[in-house]
């Protein structure tokens, strides 16, 4: 055998092991996970990273909105830890959004892997967890206004020393937590899957050496840049500026934020300039940089083939300027846990510059995930808890009309919906109906996609708390297409009286027999409503999503009796 | 066309299907499997005495009962066997799965509770994998249309209790409702009763577990697939009766029984893995002959190969089953394609099979799959205008197959493997064309293998102790070298491994498998009314079997979970009357099991949630004839030599080539060597034995020493 085939065949092979060792760690936290909306959402990462901080494999069945978040940890981690103080056995955990965390529930763990006496690489692990204190019941503290408020904050610090496991941190944990028992069982998982990434990383060091491992993964992270640069070359060079605004902040009354970029690709590179996004906001809607970077890096493998492996590699074609102060790049301590508000609002930014440089890729604006807690005390006093959610419409593409109800773009991760039976049989409330809202998609040429309504009747006492985005300002059409459809928030209480909440607010009330309704706004429109096809609109009207109203005042075309459409004199 | 797998000539009194039957008087009888692949139909007989026969055909995939029916008449002209003798047809079909991928079923009117007539549309609002990554892509279409949709004004909560009681007359007036609007079968998800004189499938009868979404996906492809499985199973019963077969049709189900062909219409989604089951099956069934408590089950053809674990003689069995989604090496992934939520043996399934196409992509990897150049136009060496470079051209290439080899109906040509290859793998990676062929024949093996990870490492189960049973055309030519990835010694290859999953079919049971979700905290669980709920399902379940004088088993189980948790771990339950006692077992069960798949203690309350019963009867079935065991040289079975590529510091060797069926029970060869079947081919590398055994399988080890005798046999 030559020496060229058997490095063909051994780059293949330590690549895919390198794949399936992050993708095991991930399923090893997610699996044993104590919350419905992590298990079912995979709000999870697992990871391999090297001892320089460079990310060698990322778990794909997960979220993409953690594409660089154990990166950025790890940076801080060695920036404070050095790798001569670590010992084998030792297992880190840190959840500081200014030390390349994201906010107080998402802990990531990382775990050093030894060879030949020194730390040569990481297996890493993130989950978001159920409760680590703060203002708001399950960590949406959708109104905070500094991390104090947001629950428990960890530099990195140490969960097990030399393979013990560290009870003063861990009580620590424990203590500030409303839901102490998830917690640590979170906390468990996670070390379990750095464990299982350290032992893949170690079966592959005993079977290539360390060295040798080493240089595979050099090779790895060449061949993704060479890829990832060569993809983007199909990008026409030019300057592109794209932006996107945001509601509210939850806290600064009638003030909207602007996220704005300049996006300059350049023979296989490509820079991100957020010069001009609003400065940092008192709510808790900004963004680390660990988060802004995993929405850039989203947005542009949005371009490229997906088939590119997640590595260091991918980051080495990007630049970002982040203006510090600003809502990417705040300063401590501004509160983060709204933070994909803003890193949503980002990459709609980018998708809209290189909307203009690849027209017939245009997309319009997508609504924004609507996130609920509601959490109450059993009979026996226990706390119960649930996070929930529902997504909105995606934004009309050239070409094709936009999904109904699904996670948009960064928010799509492996997001799945969790069924409302097991919910009602946990918690106290029945779910009255969960429909798609007919005309919530922004009209145009292309359709965008439809929003959803929840309602869920309480038989029980509960306190709420709710944070959306896209109301006020709902996802914009592109290219003379209408905005989606706004969402809402509200409360019907047993008396019939509706009260309409804020999009973005904590600690409401709730009795037996209240109805808490939740309405996520439609996907933007693209394209001049007059100028779509009669037959589509036709099939909408027969499918629900548009009424036949809408299709003769919005879209001029007129339906007969059989539901055959004609364009109409145009209205 | 037959190409059956020659009988070997044992030297003990091989009894063949006789020519001449003596109808009444003898007592032997005959069981036929039928798997339907996408390429070839194989049949398989066996009888009382223990002796098999196997033919194939070309499958029809206009209306497969056509090469059915083709390859019956065949083998049973062939066997001289008389029709009426012919006791159990056992039907392996991929017809539920397509008719699913396909979108080839009925119109269905779904029914369903006030409030979620966009559930099947609106699905988990998820967004799989690369999609995610591609701005235009398309969501999974909804299997019923809108105007398809029925809501009824009822509610009941999750204890069971009435909130809203259904009016009679809005009752009657969705039925109108749904008799107008043309579907031929109608799913109903909610309590209420409707008449119709449609095709009605009831979630509460099909399966009643909680979770909505999955539940009513499930009954409403029963709805789609019904009818079609309905007149598929009575066309074919009625064409094996015009042959002269008087036996009903039974149907191999996802998890390893049989059903009866009119359970198989009534719930024909549990078909959906029916072929891959069949191979599981067979997996289980060599194990059992050979005393291999352990085994993993290789199963490699034409474009994907699947993997699966048999412990204990049953293959293991999950309800995570999603018709065309997503997978992740092989592991399918929860929240694509259609969920149903039958039980399906627990497969993984990869991409890389005989005809997987090898391109090297810009950034100079070198790729295998998922693409297959199919059986038309096949792989290169086929000659039948394939471009593409295959595995087969690469196994080809690399002496593992014969130049000049019969397969398919055509002859392979090494001349052109050698220019497919060189021209998309050697020439963009500068490489010599046999060396191209072994990095398309490893990276095939990289596929597979994470597919055998995946049931197995990622599953908790340490594989080293198992037994690898490798079946399918070209498992046998991979087999071993996964093996050695994983540290496992022993490989089977079963005799026929060509059609080992026809085999699978006449050696399984007939099962019924029932659930009902009724949570309980364990704490305050009655074991009276745990009992009852049992007693339920089984009784319901029984009703289901065909009666027959055979032995009943009941396998008790159910889901549990720790308070607050959203998924649940199955464990066995006691059967017979429940204790306190036997409350407390199941507990510290789940608890041991909990710790097992997830290494954490966790001192919470539980939750039974999902009680499950598995009713098994024992049905008369293949047992193979053991033949006498003769040490025998394996010299007669040589024929011939040729240059084998074996890698690492050997490169190409001069191999001896042994006929299979010329061997005998008890042969041995010692590697570097070839087997060469009628249909598949073991390359036994240096430092390896092949025997074989007492049922003419081979038994390779990869050491030079016999295989360990397990209580004396071999």
């Amino acid at each position: 055998m030559t020496a060229d085939v058997a490095e063909t065949i051994t780059a293949q092979v330590v690549r895919s092991a390198l794949a399936v060792a992050a993708e095991e760690a991930s399923i090893v936290v997610v699996r044993s996970s104590h919350s419905t909306n992590i298990q079912e959402g995979a709000d999870a990462a697992g990871a391999l990273l090297d001892a320089s901080g460079r990310l060698v494999a990322q778990s794909a069945a997960t979220t993409v909105m953690h594409s660089a978040s154990l990166r950025f940890g790890l940076v801080s981690l060695l920036e404070e830890v050095p790798v001569a103080n670590m010992r084998p056995g030792d297992v880190y955990a840190l959840n500081d959004p200014y030390r390349g965390g994201i906010h107080a529930n998402d802990i990531m763990v990382l775990r050093p892997v030894f060879a030949d006496g020194r730390v040569r690489w990481f297996g890493g692990t993130l989950v978001h967890v159920a409760d680590m204190g703060g203002t708001a019941v399950g960590g949406l503290g959708s109104v905070a206004t500094d991390t104090y408020a947001e629950g428990l904050v960890l530099p990195p610090v140490r969960l097990y020393v030399a393979g013990h496991p560290n009870g003063d941190v861990l009580g620590i944990i424990e203590r500030n937590s409303r839901t102490p028992g998830k917690v640590v069982g979170d906390v468990q998982a996670l070390v379990a899957g750095a464990n299982v990434a350290a032992q893949r990383m170690e079966e592959l060091v005993e079977r290539y050496g360390a060295d040798e491992l080493d240089r595979q993964l050099d090779e790895l992270m060449e061949y993704t840049e060479h890829r990832f640069r060569e993809e983007l070359r199909r990008v026409p060079s030019g300057t592109y500026r794209g932006g996107f605004t945001i509601d509210s902040d939850g806290v600064t009354q009638g003030k909207s934020f602007d996220v704005a970029t300049t996006v300059t690709v350049d023979d296989g590179a490509i820079v991100v300039d957020f010069a001009g996004t609003s400065a940092q906001s008192d709510g808790s809607i900004n963004a680390s940089i660990s988060q802004t970077w995993s929405g850039v890096v989203y947005a542009v493998r949005c371009y490229v083939d997906p088939s590119v492996p997640m590595n260091e590699g991918c980051f080495r074609a990007i630049r970002t300027v982040l203006p510090r102060g600003s809502l990417v790049n705040p300063i401590p301590p501004a509160a983060c846990g709204g933070r994909v508000v803003t890193v949503t609002a980002a990459t709609e930014a980018i998708l809209q510059a290189l909307s203009s440089a690849v027209p017939d890729h245009a997309v319009a604006a997508s609504a924004l995930i609507h996130v609920y807690t509601l959490t109450g005390h059993r009979d026996d006093g226990e706390r119960w808890l649930t996070m929930g959610y529902e997504f909105g419409g995606i934004g009309a593409r050239a070409g094709e009309d936009g999904p109904d109800a699904t996670g948009a773009y960064f928010l799509g991760g492996r997001s799945v919906i969790p069924q409302i039976e097991p919910l009602e049989a946990q918690f106290p409330f029945v779910a009255e109906r969960c429909r798609i809202v007919p005309d919530s998609g922004g009209a145009g040429r292309w359709r965008g996609g439809l929003g959803v309504e929840l309602a869920l009747r309480m038989t029980g006492p509960a306190e709420l708390s709710v944070r959306g985005d896209r109301i006020g300002l709902p996802p914009p059409g592109a290219q003379g297409g209408a905005p989606g459809g706004a969402g809402c928030f509200a409360v019907i209480r047993t008396d019939g009286t509706e009260e309409l909440l804020r999009p973005k607010q904590q600690h409401i009330p709730l009795f037996a027999g209240d109805v808490f309704v939740m309405r996520t706004s439609g996907g933007g429109g693209l394209g001049d409503p007059t100028t779509r096809d009669p037959e589509r609109v036709a099939d909408d009207v027969r499918d629900g999503r548009v009424s036949p109203q809408a299709a003769g005042s919005v879209y001029g075309v007129d339906l007969d009796g059989s539901g055959r459409a004609s364009r109409g004199s145009g209205r | 066309m037959s190409s059956g797998i020659p009988l070997p000539r044992g030297e003990s009194a091989d009894r063949r299907f006789s020519s001449d039957p003596v109808e009444e008087t003898s007592a032997i009888r005959y069981f036929l499997g039928v798997d339907v692949g996408g390429t070839f139909t194989d049949v398989v007989v066996g009888d009382t005495d223990g002796h098999v026969a196997t033919v194939k055909v070309p499958t029809t995939p206009d209306d497969p009962r056509e090469g059915v029916a083709a390859g019956v008449a065949e083998i049973l002209r062939a066997q001289g066997v008389g029709p009426r003798r012919v006791s159990r047809v056992v039907h392996g079909t991929t017809l539920a799965a397509n008719v699913i991928l396909e979108r080839k079923g009925s119109d269905v009117a779904f029914v369903t509770t006030e409030g979620f007539g966009d559930m099947l549309r609106l699905g988990r609002e998820s967004r799989q994998e690369e999609d995610r990554f591609d701005l235009f892509f398309r969501p999974p279409v909804a299997p019923v249309a809108h105007g398809l949709t029925f809501e009824v004004r009822e509610r009941v909560d999750s204890r069971g209790k009435v909130l809203v009681e259904p009016d009679v007359s809005h009752l009657r007036r969705v039925a109108a409702q749904v008799a107008e609007s043309g579907a031929r079968s109608v799913a109903i998800e909610c309590r209420a009763a409707l008449p119709a004189e449609a095709y009605v499938v009831t979630s509460s009868e099909v399966w009643p577990e909680v979770r909505e979404y999955e539940r009513a996906m499930t009954t409403v492809m029963c709805a789609y697939v019904g009818p079609v499985m309905n007149r598929y199973l009575a066309g074919l019963q009625d064409q094996l009766a015009a042959i002269g077969l008087r036996c009903p049709i039974e149907v191999m189900e996802s998890s390893g029984g049989v059903m009866s062909a009119s359970l198989a219409s009534r719930r024909p989604v549990y078909t959906i893995e029916s072929g891959g089951a069949a191979g599981v099956m067979a997996a289980a069934f060599v194990g059992r002959l050979i005393d291999a408590n352990e085994v993993v089950s290789f199963d490699m053809g034409g474009t994907t190969a699947k993997t699966g674990i048999v412990r204990q003689g049953r293959p293991d069995v999950t309800h995570d089953c999603h018709v065309g989604g997503v997978s992740t090496a092989g592991n399918r992934r929860a929240g694509s394609g259609y969920p149903v939520k039958i039980p399906v043996v627990d497969l993984a399934e990869v991409g890389a099979g005989g005809g997987s196409i090898a391109s090297v992509d810009s950034g100079g990897a070198l790729r295998v799959g998922p693409e297959s150049s199919g059986s038309v136009p096949g792989p290169a060496c086929y000659g039948r205008g394939g471009a593409a470079a295959t595995v087969t051209d690469a196994n080809l290439l690399l002496g593992y197959l014969r130049p000049g080899k019969l397969e398919a109906g055509v002859s392979l040509s090494e001349e052109l493997a050698a220019q497919a290859v060189r021209q998309h793998v050697a020439a963009p990676l500068s490489l010599p064309v046999p060396a191209a062929a072994r990095a398309i024949h490893d990276v095939a093996n990289a596929t597979m293998a994470s597919a055998i990870r995946v049931v197995t490492v990622q599953r908790g189960i340490d594989p080293r102790r198992f037994t690898l049973v490798a079946f399918g055309g070209a498992g046998p030519m991979h087999a071993v070298e996964l093996a050695e990835m994983f540290g496992i010694d022993e490989v089977a290859v079963p005799r026929g491994a060509g059609v080992a999953a026809a085999l699978g079919l006449i050696t399984s049971d007939l099962v019924v498998e029932r659930a009902r979700t009724w949570i309980m905290p364990l704490a305050s669980a009655r074991p009276s009314e745990v009992a009852a709920v049992y007693e339920e399902l089984e009784r319901h379940a029984e009703a289901e079997l065909p009666s027959g004088r055979e032995d009943l088993t009941v396998a008790r189980s159910v889901d549990v979970r720790y308070r607050g948790q959203a998924h649940e771990l199955t464990v066995p339950a006691p059967s017979g009357p429940m204790s306190a006692a036997s409350l407390e077992e199941l507990g510290r069960s789940f608890g041991a099991r909990y710790r097992d798949a997830y290494g954490v203690d966790l001192a919470a309350p539980t939750e039974l949630v999902t009680f499950r019963v598995r009713l098994v009867r024992q049905v008369e079935k293949l047992s193979p004839v053991a033949h006498a065991l003769a040490r025998r040289d394996a010299d007669p079975a040589l024929a011939g030599h040729r240059p084998v590529w074996l890698g690492g510091s050997h490169g190409f060797v001069e191999c001896p080539v042994y006929g299979w069926e010329k061997l005998a029970p008890g042969s041995l060869v010692t590697g570097p060597a070839v087997v060469e079947g009628p249909d598949t081919t073991v390359v036994a590398p240096p430092q390896s034995s092949v025997h074989v055994d007492r049922w003419w399988n081979l038994r390779l080890r990869r050491s030079t020493g016999p295989p360990a005798a397990r209580d004396g046999r071999l």
